[in-house]
């Protein structure tokens, strides 16, 4: 039986004429991320939104920890932290009391309240920031506090748009970090980015949006496999490699062999245990092997060739 | 320990029973310049109005107090009725245009208790204002000249005033969503509520309204010691002040909801509670003689009136396709509840809200008056509604009963009225080309609602009854259009909004 604490089914949204979010299903896990991508305009936020349940979708459903998003938005609430592309901050208002208040809106009251806001703001690392004013943090620190105020009332799945936009190099390192921490304690994420290596790294799976439409899903490497089934593969040897091109020619699933760099480049059809055995061949047949790569493709490649860049 | 963690580990301890709103907007001014501002200059006024009082009072000549207080209230106007109405304005605006209110929305606060925060909010603040002027308030009455009732009651008189204004601002606030019009907005209801207070000076009218009771030249206390007229005066306006103020804060749910929710039920079920009071006190006079309950009659059907025409044009022009949530909530409902389908949303059960309405206003006209007289007039009011309000509704209904069109509709609604009180005339004097201009009441005239009833005994006494008659049941002809139209929308809604309806292949994708 799968576990899926977030279930959409065949979402369907229009603005007039613009199919903004058309037929969109999929399921992650809990405690997996799932990494929302598509150009501008592909229908990731109109999706969020509909999952946070400030937007109704006009066909279909989505389930949220066994609770559907169009009758029973209260209880989707309790459980679903959203974290919007802008942080939403207050003047005037210390950290602590911009968790605080969040904390008494989620209707949690005395010590537990107070643990709560302590617990988000040692988990964020955001202490010496505590008695500073929200409004004038910086837009990566207010990224950070608004990702504690989505947190603070403990949510099972999180809803995480655009959550690294504004952070430096090492916040995004810590960002990622923070991700895998909260996927590790057995949250359920879905966040959506356009810096999409971090993604690669940060998420279980990914799901490409555009024009409304789910193009793609699964990890990246298994929709790698599916868009290019032929990996490029680059050996160095020991010694002269008289005859290595020959003998990689002979071997089953390898063309386009040439050299390149001192380098032997080709291209190889196969899973990870073919491309074992032709290891094993090549040590074999005795050949000396220095280093062997794979040059998979990234995301970026990935996405580009996936998407078209058309927006509605 | 010292009193100091005691206190506020109370407070704290007491705050968990606040609205969150309220605890949030607190540290918001507290921590803000805006409001130390207003409070030190408010102290500052204080201080000036009661230096001049006592220097008044040692030269002994007029009547120090009354005229320290007058001051002290105006002062107090001031910034209970402009300062802190813009800043409740803007507290609202900010939330909007920052997307903070959309994080709330996404609590488990409900839209309701964050209009209601916020009003209280501004209540915690003039009570912070009127209390910082308390001590030189006093010293007013010291000084002589003004009784202790008169500065209770317009202090309390003004404090409700205060807090309507702030609700009318919330509500102002409400309406506007873009950064532009907000500015604008902002800049307008900032001079509207400054000219009032210093054009009209509506701080020195409410002094001079409380203290009728008995003006002394010199020394003479000055209220009304003994009379009764503070306290109405207070009854009248904490009653006015709450029964609005309910309104306002509805309205302004109805407009900050996320419109995939039933913004709609609160605002009939505030409206009606409204209507029904009004019928109550009415029915109060079944006692009295005949003339009071002849008077009773007629200011229920033309108070009442009023309302349902207001009621109509918003609730009969709603679109008949519902939110989804909100239809397949109407589809669990138990059979009582479906009784109660009238307080939902749609036009269809808009048009049944008004007539149930109509049907209560009717029944109260004939109660107080059982010998029948007086029901024409009634009719009239209720056919005229039905017209105006009906037509142009089912009109676009028949062509179009799916559209988005409630503001449309309510535009045309609005628009016929002028064009039906002005049309009479320009037709008559195209067609007929008389020598004079003649604005007297005549035939012409009977589709004007307001002429017709205005000279309703003139209608009555000539037996002009056929077109208000016709047009009356075309009314009624009307709102039956857009009930049916309103029930055959809910039913495909129900068959629209069902979750089982099937998704199409290529969105599919597997578990992850």
């Amino acid at each position: 039986m799968s576990d899926a604490m977030l279930q959409l089914d065949g979402l369907v949204r229009h603005f007039d004429n613009v199919h903004a979010v058309d037929d969109i299903s999929f399921s992650v896990e809990r405690g997996k991320v799932l990494g929302f991508i598509g150009p501008n305009g592909a229908g990731k936020t109109t999706t969020m939104r509909m999952l946070a349940t400030l937007e109704t979708p006009q066909r279909g459903d989505a389930r949220i920890g066994g609770y559907s998003v169009l009758d029973e938005p209260a209880k989707v609430r309790r459980i679903t932290g959203f974290m919007p592309d802008s942080a939403g901050v207050y003047a005037h208002t210390t950290v602590t009391e911009y968790l605080d208040f969040f904390a008494r809106a989620y209707h949690l009251r005395g010590a537990a309240r107070r643990e709560a806001v302590d617990s988000i703001i040692e988990f964020m690392g955001i202490g010496d920031l505590r008695d500073r004013n929200v409004e004038r943090l910086s837009k990566g620190l207010q990224q950070r506090v608004a990702l504690g105020r989505a947190l603070v009332h403990d949510p099972q799945v999180l809803i995480l748009d655009e959550p690294a936009a504004n952070l430096d190099p090492r916040a995004r390192i810590e960002f990622r970090a923070l991700i895998r921490e909260l996927a590790a304690d057995g949250k359920t994420i879905l966040l959506s980015s356009h810096i999409l290596t971090e993604l690669a790294e940060m998420c279980d799976a990914i799901a490409v949006i555009e024009k409304g439409r789910i193009l793609a899903t699964g990890t990246v490497q298994e929709i790698l496999v599916r868009m290019r089934p032929r990996r490029t593969l680059s050996a160095r040897f020991a010694g002269p490699s008289d005859g290595v091109e020959r003998f990689l020619l002979e071997q089953p699933g390898v063309v386009n062999v040439h050299e390149a760099g001192g380098r032997m480049r080709f291209e190889f059809e196969g899973d990870d245990e073919a491309q074992a055995a032709l290891v094993g061949r090549l040590i074999a047949g005795g050949f000396r092997i220095l280093e062997f790569t794979a040059h998979g493709a990234d995301l970026e490649d990935l996405f580009i060739a996936i998407t078209k860049g058309r927006v509605q | 320990m010292s009193w100091h963690p005691r206190v506020f580990a109370w407070l704290e301890r007491a705050s968990d029973w606040l609205n969150p709103i309220v605890v949030k907007e607190v540290r918001q001014f507290t921590g803000g310049r805006e409001f130390h501002s207003s409070f030190g200059v408010s102290l500052m006024l204080g201080l000036c109005v009661a230096f001049f009082g006592a220097a008044e009072a040692i030269s002994a000549t007029g009547t120090p107090g009354r005229w320290t207080f007058g001051a002290l209230i105006g002062c107090l106007a001031f910034f209970g009725l402009v300062v802190v109405p813009l800043g409740a304005f803007n507290a609202l605006r900010t939330e909007r245009l920052e997307q903070t209110l959309e994080l709330i929305t996404l609590t488990t606060l409900s839209t309701r208790r964050v209009v209601i925060g916020k009003l209280l909010a501004q209540g915690v603040k003039l009570a912070t204002l009127f209390a910082g002027l308390a001590p030189f308030i006093a010293m007013s009455f010291l000084l002589g000249g003004i009784d202790f009732v008169t500065i209770l009651v317009s202090m309390l008189v003004l404090f409700s005033w205060a807090l309507w204004v702030c609700a009318v601002s919330l509500f102002l606030s409400s309406l506007i969503k873009t950064r532009a019009i907000s500015g604008l907005m902002f800049g307008a209801v900032g001079l509207m509520f400054f000219l009032v207070v210093v054009i009209l000076g509506v701080p020195q009218v409410l002094f001079f309204v409380l203290s009728r009771g008995g003006v002394g030249s010199t020394g003479v206390s000055v209220g009304f010691v003994g009379g009764s007229l503070p306290w109405w005066v207070l009854a009248m306006a904490t009653t006015f002040c709450l029964v609005s103020m309910m309104n306002l804060v509805l309205l302004a749910e109805n407009r900050l909801s996320v419109p995939s929710e039933n913004r709609v039920t609160p605002l009939r079920v505030g409206f009606a509670a409204q209507f029904l009071l009004l019928v109550a006190w009415v029915l109060s006079f079944i006692g009295e003689p005949v003339p009071t309950r002849t008077g009773a009659a007629e200011a229920l059907a033309v108070l009442g009136g009023l309302h349902l025409a207001l009621v109509a044009m918003f609730t009969v022009t709603e679109d008949l396709v519902l939110p989804r949530r909100v239809a397949m909530r109407m589809q669990e409902w138990s059979p009582v509840r479906q009784m109660l389908a009238i307080l939902s949303p749609g036009g269809g059960r808009g048009a049944l809200y008004v007539i149930a309405q109509m049907v209560i206003l009717l029944a109260a006209v004939r109660i107080l008056r059982p010998s029948g007289a007086g029901m024409g007039f009634s009719f009239a009011v209720c056919g005229y509604i039905c017209f105006f309000s009906g037509v142009p509704v089912a009109a676009f209904r028949l062509l179009r009963p799916a559209a988005a069109a409630a503001f449309q509709l309510r535009v045309a609604v609005l628009v016929s009225l002028p064009l039906v009180m002005a049309l009479p005339d320009i037709l008559y004097y195209m067609l007929w080309r008389p020598y004079s201009f003649d604005i007297n009441f005549a035939t012409r005239h009977l589709i004007n609602p307001f002429r017709t009833l205005a000279n309703w005994p003139l209608v009555e006494s000539k037996n002009l009854f056929a077109i208000p008659v016709v047009m009356g049941l075309i009314g009624v002809a009307a709102y039956s259009i857009v009930i049916g139209a309103g029930l055959k929308m809910t039913v495909e809604s129900a068959i629209e909004s069902s979750p089982s309806a099937p998704a199409r292949e290529p969105g599919r994708a597997d578990v992850y």
